[in-house]
């Protein structure tokens, strides 16, 4: 029932056969229509481009840029100033253009990047009003300084010795084709790819990028590297197509109008960040078929700009959804219970080996004047599951965060197998062998689960490990989308990925939480497991005293930040200060 | 000489100034960072363009048209907002501001043709000449005292009055508002249609000060933006002292030609440099 494929991997080739279908397809369209008509055709190839680096950063990553064009303007500039410069003309020849092109693309990335840098402090609407203003300045920048081709009344060389004739403009589309398919094909592989996944995950909740083990400014910087980079191309895609640029085609409100486009199509899909470029250019030609005048195109994506963001829509998701419901195929919630799955083997709560792996030495945490943990002592046991217990605001929570790096103000010291944890950034203790989960849902939803686990896991387990993981939990299979998933299965799935990132210690905050009472015990059957099968140690955080009692070996009481009680199980629940300050009654017990 | 500069970006600054204000007051009140803030006023502006010469009306009454059709797009805006996106996030509400942007401005190309003409004239001329001898105008003055009495006003009036208490509640517990028995969307299109109304009136001072094609002043939101975000649009007294500051700097700049191309970027790189500084703690977003 629960056979759990690794999707993406099998299908690899995909990617590369679309592609070489769409450049023979482009190229047949080159050959049909008249080379009169191929101008606005290869201004659609550059405007999808522009959105699909508009589907990078804000579609995928979730930061909001309104600078697109800004960095398609610096690609048309490095393009033109080495083609007028000739700088290597006569080693690559006719190819030179090409090189210029990827120099474009590569210099435009890296302003990129440094645009990118003030997101990692500044975050939704102010880092938007930051990018515009950026674009605002760089094109009165534009206005004062010009393009190279135009300062010295030239035009550039088209690539490969094409004229600048109608037939020229036929190889340019063929050329425009090739290129886009190229980068479609690319933004296809590095979507599937960690920084894909990085991408995705970083814009649903930035600590728990973190906690698996990725660095969130790594993964914000790649996404505006990417984003600027193909935004690179494509304005030096178009210099190659008009030959000599003008800033008047890069306007921070054209940026703006890219944007609206982006949300209104869903650009981070390929497809759509092609009809996004048809929309771009079909809209404004018809209007001057009928003689329209060409202000009413911006008027329609106004509108429709309106629409999309209104109702939270894009054309992408809903022409997927439209298709899927056709073929009868709607996505529809996955029901899967740990609970009705096969039982597992019924073994003991785990002993462990004597080894101290973890080990906390007066752990001190301020909050201003307020001592949300006061100097706290634990050490965990290698092969165990040590249960840290305490009512609410006892600091469990603030005792994980600290541990794990999130409050790197912390006293007190903590070492994990002899190393200090002390000095690390959360990526670093992740990678270091110290994992945590979370108690509220950070599953990222836009991923499926398979590329979720790979992502987290961060290669420490094959494809078979991780499918053996994932059915050992009764989690659906690898190729669901994580949006279609309870959230309460989205916390299994968050454990079970943590588990196949093979830490050396797992602290796992009230993973039971939104499962009934069977699951809980289904749950913690698994659990008692983990350490022989899987070999992590476990430190579980837990309201619920019953899965504490069926898996954990020894106990720790927090309570009002200090440790109240530590020892077995039987002591520490029978120890009459623990029974006052955390049950109150003992009816409970 | 330099005075003399200075003297002269005060004008544009009261303007970012005031614009900033009233970005920071909607981003308070209705969780928006309204990016079609000066495009209302600018359509205003227009409307009162059109019934001054088009129509033969009085200024004053051209004006006072103007203010209510800026008044009542924002408010038709703030509207649609209210009703489809009352639990969106606030950078999806900014967005739909960024749609109407640029639908106002083609939509002013489209009725009021592609020709610019001036704005009919409310005040002109000098107010007093400082020692240096640098003049001080009119429409300075003017300009400047409304971005103070729009900061000091909107403070108190959020500080002491009923309403203004009421405003706050909403803003930060819309839900909570709700069931109180307030009436969220109301209120929220009040604010609105004040701000875009404060806006077309700024554009009707400054607008024949200065070019005045759709897209210029349009855009003047974005230097009113960046004033807003010297105050991380929370702070309307910083908003004031960043637009002004902005202004300021610009008219410096423009003393030293060969420094042309600074003078564009040292706003925006104090201000991304200010932000950094004043939120360096923020090393994680909001989301626990």
């Amino acid at each position: 029932m629960l056979r759990v494929r690794v999707a993406s991997q099998e299908k690899w080739w995909l990617p590369l056969a679309i592609g070489g279908i769409a450049i023979v397809v482009g190229i047949l369209i080159a050959v049909i229509v008249p080379a009169d008509s191929l101008f606005r055709p290869t201004t659609i190839l550059v405007a999808s481009i522009s959105l699909m680096g508009l589907g990078v950063v804000t579609g995928t990553a979730g930061m909001i840029a309104l600078c697109q064009l800004s960095f398609a303007a610096v690609g048309a500039w490095i393009v033109e100033w080495l083609s007028v410069n000739d700088v290597w003309g006569n080693i690559f020849g006719n190819f030179s253009f090409v090189v210029y092109m990827l120099i474009a693309g590569v210099g435009t990335a890296v302003i990129g990047v440094i645009v990118g840098l003030p997101a990692l402090r500044l975050r939704g609407v102010n880092l938007a009003v930051i990018t515009l203003g950026i674009a605002a300045a760089f094109d009165l920048t534009l206005q004062k300084t010009s393009f190279p081709a135009l300062v010295g009344g030239k035009h550039i060389a088209r690539p490969f010795g094409l004229g600048s004739d109608f037939g020229g403009d036929r190889g340019i589309f063929i050329f425009a084709v090739v290129v886009t398919a190229a980068v479609a094909i690319g933004v296809t592989y590095l979507q599937h790819s960690r920084w894909g996944s990085s991408w995705k995950s970083v814009a649903f909740s930035e600590r728990s990028t973190a906690s698996a083990g990725t660095s969130v400014q790594f993964a914000k910087l790649t996404a505006f590297g990417v984003s600027a980079f193909l935004g690179g191309i494509a304005g030096a895609l178009f210099d190659s197509q008009i030959t000599q640029a003008n800033y008047s085609s890069f306007s921070p409100l054209q940026s703006l109008g890219m944007y609206v486009l982006s949300a209104v199509v869903g650009s981070h899909l390929i497809d759509m960040a092609l009809l996004g470029g048809i929309l771009f250019v079909v809209i404004p030609w018809i209007l001057q078929l009928l003689k329209v005048p060409l202000e009413w195109s911006t008027v329609v994506f106004g509108v429709l700009g309106i629409q999309a963001l209104t109702t939270g829509s894009n054309l992408g998701t809903d022409i997927r959804n439209a298709f899927r419901k056709r073929r009868g195929k709607a996505l529809v919630p996955v029901e899967v219970g740990i609970a009705s799955s096969e039982a597992v083997a019924a073994v003991q709560i785990p002993r462990g080996t004597g080894k101290v792996l973890l080990e906390v030495t007066g752990l001190t945490v301020a909050f201003g004047a307020v001592k949300a943990l006061t100097d706290v002592n634990i050490s965990v046991e290698e092969g165990t599951i040590l249960g840290l217990i305490g009512p609410n605001g006892a600091g469990k929570s603030t005792f994980v965060d600290a541990l794990t790096g999130f409050l790197p103000q912390h006293g007190g010291t903590v070492t994990l197998d002899g190393i200090s944890l002390d000095k690390l950034a959360p990526n670093r203790i992740a990678r270091v062998g110290l994992r945590r989960t979370y108690q509220q849902d950070r599953v990222p939803p836009t991923l499926r689960v398979g590329a979720y686990v790979r992502f987290v896991s961060r290669g420490q387990s094959s494809p078979t490990e991780i499918a053996e993981i994932l059915q050992f939990f009764a989690c659906p299979v690898a190729s669901t989308p994580l949006s279609l998933v309870d959230v309460g299965t989205r916390r299994l799935i968050e454990v079970a990925a943590s588990i196949a990132a093979k830490p050396k210690v797992l602290l796992l905050d009230e993973p039971a939480a939104g499962l009934s009472h069977e699951e809980h015990i289904a749950f913690g059957d698994r659990l008692r497991q983990v350490p022989s099968r899987f070999g992590v140690t476990i430190l579980l955080i837990e309201h619920d005293l019953d899965l504490v009692r069926s898996v954990c070996s020894s106990l720790t009481v927090l309570n009002f930040g200090e440790v109240l009680a530590t020892g077995s199980q039987e002591s520490v629940l029978s120890n009459p200060d623990v029974l006052k300050a955390y049950m109150g009654e003992t009816e409970l017990l | 000489m330099w005075l003399n500069n200075v003297v002269a970006g005060l004008t544009p600054g009261a303007t970012y100034a005031i614009v900033g204000v009233l970005l920071t007051l909607m981003s308070q009140l209705t969780r928006v960072v309204n990016f079609a803030q000066v495009a209302v006023g600018m359509f205003g502006g227009y409307i009162s363009l059109t019934l001054v010469t088009k129509m033969h009306l009085p200024i004053f009454v051209g004006v006072i048209g103007g203010i209510l059709v800026a008044a009542l797009l924002s408010a038709l805006l703030g509207w649609i907002i209210a009703t489809w996106l009352a639990e969106a996030s606030t950078s999806a509400r900014s967005a739909v501001t960024v749609a109407a942007l640029l639908f106002l401005i083609s939509l002013a190309f489209i009725l009021f043709g592609y020709r610019n003409q001036p704005f009919p004239t409310l005040v002109a001329g000098p107010m007093f000449t400082l020692p240096g001898g640098a003049v001080v105008s009119k429409v300075t003055v003017l300009v400047i005292g409304l971005a103070i009495v729009i900061t000091v006003g909107s403070w108190a009036f959020l500080k002491f009055t009923a309403f203004g208490v009421k405003l706050r509640a909403v803003s930060d517990r819309q839900m909570a508002a709700e069931l109180l028995g307030i009436n969220v969307k109301m209120l929220n299109v009040s604010v609105w249609s004040i701000t875009g109304a404060i806006a077309g009136l700024t554009v009707a001072l400054v607008g024949p000060t200065a070019s005045n094609d759709y897209v210029t002043v349009s855009t003047l939101v974005i230097p009113g933006a960046a004033a807003a975000l010297v105050g991380a649009f929370k702070r309307m007294d910083l908003a004031l002292v960043g637009g002004l500051a902005i202004g300021a700097i610009q008219g410096l700049f423009s003393g030293f030609p060969n420094l042309l191309i600074v003078r564009d970027w040292v706003p925006i790189i104090f201000i991304i440099l200010f932000l950094l500084w004043n939120q360096r703690k923020e090393v994680w977003d909001v989301a626990r």
